[in-house]
């Protein structure tokens, strides 16, 4: 026993011993949630950036939830950090936390969806998102090749900005074309899974679709699945965000088109800004940024992976 | 005389209220023929068994958890585990070996089992109540999907022909008899279950315990070990429906199945199974997950928005249940009038 005690502390002794104390800046990086190959490409692109510039980082996931992003925050006020890169749970919801955050000296850059407040943040760099959905529908109304279409569209989870702001950038165009007709809309909350099944019974209600509009590229992979399990062909089906999946669908010609969000420039952006700001006291941009979306297709889609461009 | 007719009055009332969910199930599928015409169509029915299949399938196994007084919260994360389980087999593999179908298959029913051997061991040998033990192996269960890949997609399951993983669509895309499989699934588990739970001692065993733990034990039953198959046959079951579901998409998702339970244990309530414990059936839950798949398909036809849709699911979980407490009453107090109604007519 006394053996065993003895062994025990001296570990801990060599522990205390190896662990040199990290003298290096935190950026603490908080993103919705590290399953969705976005935020997770998002949140490695920050981390990659920061480490290289020689900061120390922390990664958390809100998953969509304020109160949780709200005890995040806290955390990252009481370890001293002295950047926060933010992918934010909600435009309005999130307004307090990241004020109090500011108000402790720490530097907010918000990515990929804004808050309704400006002042507050150092940066608030976001992809083009109506840019975004009138590229796809543009490439989805010609992939429909004119003549009389219905189509189907499938919307992300209603409560969440980027849906409303995508549905409305699709029918700024689709509405524009007397030959298109939308048979119905329904929300698949962002999941392959949903989309998949609540596509099934669409094509059985509706089985003179030619088209099918998603407000994010899991749902239009869900929709390919549906399409493909009920034999039909000549389908054409767009997405939205660029997903290495979807690209590869694109390639095999299941999928027409997607929106790629430049979520990989926009993390180093931040970061890249962030680093100024700590060295020279200015990012040297404006607050808000607005990246455009690349369209995806299949002439174009080896050029793309994992939401960027290969350079 | 009066008092037979009474009875009689009072039996049919009790019969009404017993088929309950049968009759909405009926009215549902009657107002949506009637509302969407290509409702009623065999390809359609198909489609809408296929879909109800998945929470069906997950309702039969929360059954008998149910009937012996537990809940399973955990069978949604456990469907998102084993599906991710047979992706990480079938397209990384162990040590550069991607396994075959069969082996991914089995490999993550086993690692399904194992969830329920571990709830089965914590509510009944250690004691934790059944909604927490299995709160916990939710977690557990959801982290380790999203740990197996690192919160990314297994992609292209499909496989190509000579990664030897094309037979794993059939799964979840494969048609018997013009049937999709997973209904064969859904058909075989309920008639083998419904048979389990009423015609051998161990279905006897899981409603005794259900209905008085402490008398079952008395009487010789083995209630842990009723407790544990219980928890193993629901995870089994949901690892089944984690493997459909990657089938069916040809992709395993860590998120697959986030809020499944409440749709199996609604299915459950549904079909009559009390939450106490010590009643409910087999036949019931299937009747109820039905109910749900059939409003929720049926709404989507007629182009219903999202929000209502979920209203609308809710109402119809609450009166049941609020039906189900008319039922208890209505039995409490007309059951003796039925029994001397019956006693009447044998006498006459």
């Amino acid at each position: 026993m006394r053996r065993v005690t003895a062994a025990i502390c001296s570990g801990l002794v060599l522990l205390a011993g190896c662990h040199v104390r990290d003298t290096r800046r935190l950026i603490a990086v908080i993103v919705p949630s590290q399953d969705n190959p976005f935020f997770k490409a998002e949140a490695d692109a920050a981390v990659a950036r920061a480490t290289e510039l020689g900061y120390r980082v922390r990664v958390d996931a809100h998953e969509d939830d304020a109160y949780r992003q709200d005890n995040l925050i806290d955390a990252a006020i009481a370890s001293n950090a002295a950047a926060l890169i933010l992918d934010n749970a909600g435009a309005d919801a999130s307004i307090s936390a990241i004020r109090r955050a500011a108000k402790a000296g720490i530097a907010v850059f918000l990515i990929d969806r804004e808050i309704n407040a400006t002042g507050i943040a150092k940066a608030q760099i976001v992809s083009d998102n109506d840019q975004g959905a009138r590229l796809v529908a543009t490439e989805f109304v010609r992939s429909l090749e004119g003549g009389r279409s219905a189509y189907a569209e499938l919307l992300g989870r209603e409560s969440d900005t980027n849906a409303q702001v995508r549905t409305k950038g699709f029918h700024a165009v689709l509405d524009q074309d007397a030959a298109l007709t939308m048979v119905t809309a329904q929300s698949a909350n962002w999941s392959q899974a949903e989309a998949f099944s609540k596509t099934e019974t669409i094509l059985q209600a509706h089985g003179d679709i030619r088209g099918i509009i998603a407000g994010n590229d899991t749902m239009a992979l869900g929709a390919v699945a549906a399409v493909r399990s009920a034999g039909l062909k000549g389908i054409r089906i767009v997405g939205f965000d660029g997903s290495p999946d979807a690209v590869a669908a694109i390639e095999a010609g299941e999928m027409d088109a997607t929106a790629l969000q430049p979520a990989v420039l926009i993390s180093r952006m931040a970061v890249d800004e962030a680093d100024a700001l700590l060295k020279t006291g200015s990012t040297g941009r404006p607050e808000v940024q607005v990246i455009p979306c690349d369209l995806v297709v299949k002439a174009n889609a080896g050029e793309y992976a994992n939401f960027e461009k290969r350079r | 005389m009066s008092e037979r007719n009474g009875g009689r009055f009072a039996a049919s009332v009790l019969l009404l209220l017993k088929l309950r969910a049968v009759f909405v199930l009926l009215i549902l599928l009657g107002a949506f023929s009637i509302l969407a015409t290509s409702f009623l169509t065999a390809n359609n029915l198909s489609i809408l068994a296929k879909h109800v299949s998945i929470s069906a399938i997950l309702a039969v196994g929360m059954t008998f958890v149910v009937i012996s007084g537990g809940i399973d919260l955990s069978v949604g994360s456990v469907a998102g585990l084993a599906g991710m389980v047979a992706g990480w087999l079938l397209t990384i593999g162990v040590g550069g070996h991607r396994a075959g179908v069969v082996v991914a298959v089995l490999a993550a029913l086993l690692v399904s089992c194992g969830v329920g051997l571990l709830n089965g061991l914590l509510v009944s040998r250690v004691g934790v109540a059944p909604f927490i033990a299995t709160l916990g192996t939710l977690y557990m269960a959801r982290g380790s999907a999203l740990l197996i890949s690192h919160g990314k997609t297994f992609p292209n399951l499909a496989g190509t022909a000579g990664g030897g993983s094309t037979s794993f669509a059939a799964i979840g895309q494969s048609f018997v008899l013009g049937i999709p499989l997973p209904v064969w699934l859904m058909v075989v588990i309920a008639v083998m279950a419904s048979a389990v739970a009423t015609r051998t001692p161990f279905g006897r065993h899981v409603y005794a315990v259900g209905g008085n733990e402490r008398a079952a034990r008395l009487a010789g039953i083995r209630v842990g070990r009723v407790k544990l198959l219980t928890y193993c046959f629901s995870s089994l079951c949901a690892g089944l429906v984690g493997l459909i579901i990657a089938s069916q998409l040809e992709s395993a998702h860590p998120a697959t199945g986030e809020s499944f339970e409440l749709n199996a244990i609604a299915a459950v309530v549904l079909g009559g199974t009390s939450l106490m414990g010590g009643r409910g059936s087999v036949r019931g839950s299937l009747i109820g997950a039905f109910v749900i798949g059939v409003l929720a398909d049926g709404l989507v036809m007629l182009g219903v928005s999202e929000f209502w849709q979920i209203v609308i699911k809710g109402l119809v979980i609450v009166l049941a249940v609020a039906v189900d407490q008319l039922q208890t009453k209505v039995e409490a107090r007309i059951l003796p009038a039925v029994l001397r109604g019956t006693a009447a007519g044998e006498r006459a």
